[in-house]
């Protein structure tokens, strides 16, 4: 009774704050509100600290009595989710793996081999034929490179001369 | 408890009938949605289940959910984003009015008060973290000891004053802005 008293007289010289603070509202001794009280009724600060406790106190009050209460299906529902774990659970990882990336694994092999259907049947002709092509001028190029000493290649006396002889013979 | 160690489908199911109540119970302290309790409260029975081995029944099995539930709805509420303080704007003409009342001696209880109480309890709270929302809810809302908070958390004596202290001053300190905001006047009750 005596350490209330001697808290009061603390109080009435100390902001109220910290002892709001401390301990809920509703564990506070009636010697110790009454102080709480003298205190807010001379200091403004101190009175609207004391009412904003007061109303958290009451909503959070309210905020613990509004518990949901179990559903009647909740018992099954719950066991209901626990086979279908276990089933889960009983099953191998890589069968578990296999299954979920089942569809992601078959639609891609589908898109592999129908990508390489596609490069080697509806392409193979051109290719083939631009093969030949580079393979040719590259073998004219290789020869002439080779052979730098042109036998086909005719020089100019020899074309007049020729000219000339099949003048004469058509004459 | 030994049945349902060795897997006894009757037993799990009987567990679930008798600590569902409790377990709903820790669940409704952070979440106020019918969903997100029974959410809650399943995982919190198949997370029993899975771990029921390492049970070694040195406290009560009630106590041991209590801590898993715990520990569950405070990773759910983790994994959520926390809200911005409550403005003055925020509040809907039913919450203002409710203020109003507390401020003045015509306080009225109805089911209807009380939703708008607790819904403004909600939106308060959810400033706070979920550990320091589940400190003040446990010792202000529902008259826990220090000493069962401990123990239904983990947490160390200490940390829960620390929690429920800092929890207080954060509820009052916004509750005050509301209340300056408006310029309300508290009655010199």
């Amino acid at each position: 009774m005596q350490g209330e008293r001697r808290q009061g007289e603390r109080m009435k010289d100390k902001h109220i704050t910290e002892v709001l603070d401390n301990a809920a509202l509703a564990t506070l001794s009636p010697g110790e509100l009454d102080e709480i009280r003298a205190h807010a009724r001379d200091c403004e600060p101190c009175r609207t600290a004391f009412a904003a406790a007061q109303i958290s106190a009451v909503m959070i009050k309210e905020r613990t009595q509004a518990a949901v209460e179990p559903s009647p299906f909740f018992q099954t529902r719950v066991m209901a989710a626990w086979r279908e774990q276990q089933a889960v659970e009983s099953v191998p990882a890589i069968v578990r793996l296999w299954r979920s990336s089942r569809a992601l694994v078959s639609s891609m092999a589908l898109a592999t081999v129908a990508l390489g259907a596609l490069s080697f049947v509806v392409s193979a002709p051109a290719t083939t034929s631009t093969l030949d092509q580079t393979t040719a001028s590259s073998a004219y190029s290789a020869e002439s490179v080779i052979f730098q000493d042109n036998d086909d290649q005719l020089s100019y006396d020899q074309v007049i001369n020729a000219i000339y002889t099949d003048d004469g013979d058509n004459k | 408890m030994r049945q349902a160690q060795d897997g006894d489908e009757s037993a799990f199911a009987e567990i679930v009938r008798r600590y569902s109540p409790r377990v709903f119970s820790t669940a409704s302290r952070f979440f106020r949605q019918r969903s997100l309790v029974e959410e809650a409260a399943q995982e919190v029975f198949l997370k029993a289940f899975t771990q029921l081995g390492s049970f070694e029944g040195r406290g009560s099995l009630e106590g041991w959910l209590t801590r898993i539930a715990t520990n569950t709805c405070l990773n759910m509420l983790r994994a959520g984003k926390r809200r911005p303080e409550l403005t003055v704007s925020d509040l809907s003409d039913e919450e203002d009015q409710w203020l109003e009342q507390q401020l003045s001696d015509t306080k009225q209880r109805s089911v209807e008060s009380n939703l708008v109480a607790a819904d403004l309890a909600d939106r308060l709270l959810s400033v706070l973290s979920p550990e320091d929302q589940q400190a003040l809810l446990m010792i202000d809302g529902e008259e826990a000891s220090i000493k069962e908070v401990a123990e239904a958390t983990g947490w160390s004596e200490s940390k829960v004053k620390v929690r429920a202290f800092r929890a207080r001053k954060k509820i009052r300190e916004a509750m005050e802005k509301l209340l300056r905001s408006q310029d309300r006047k508290p009655a010199t009750t």
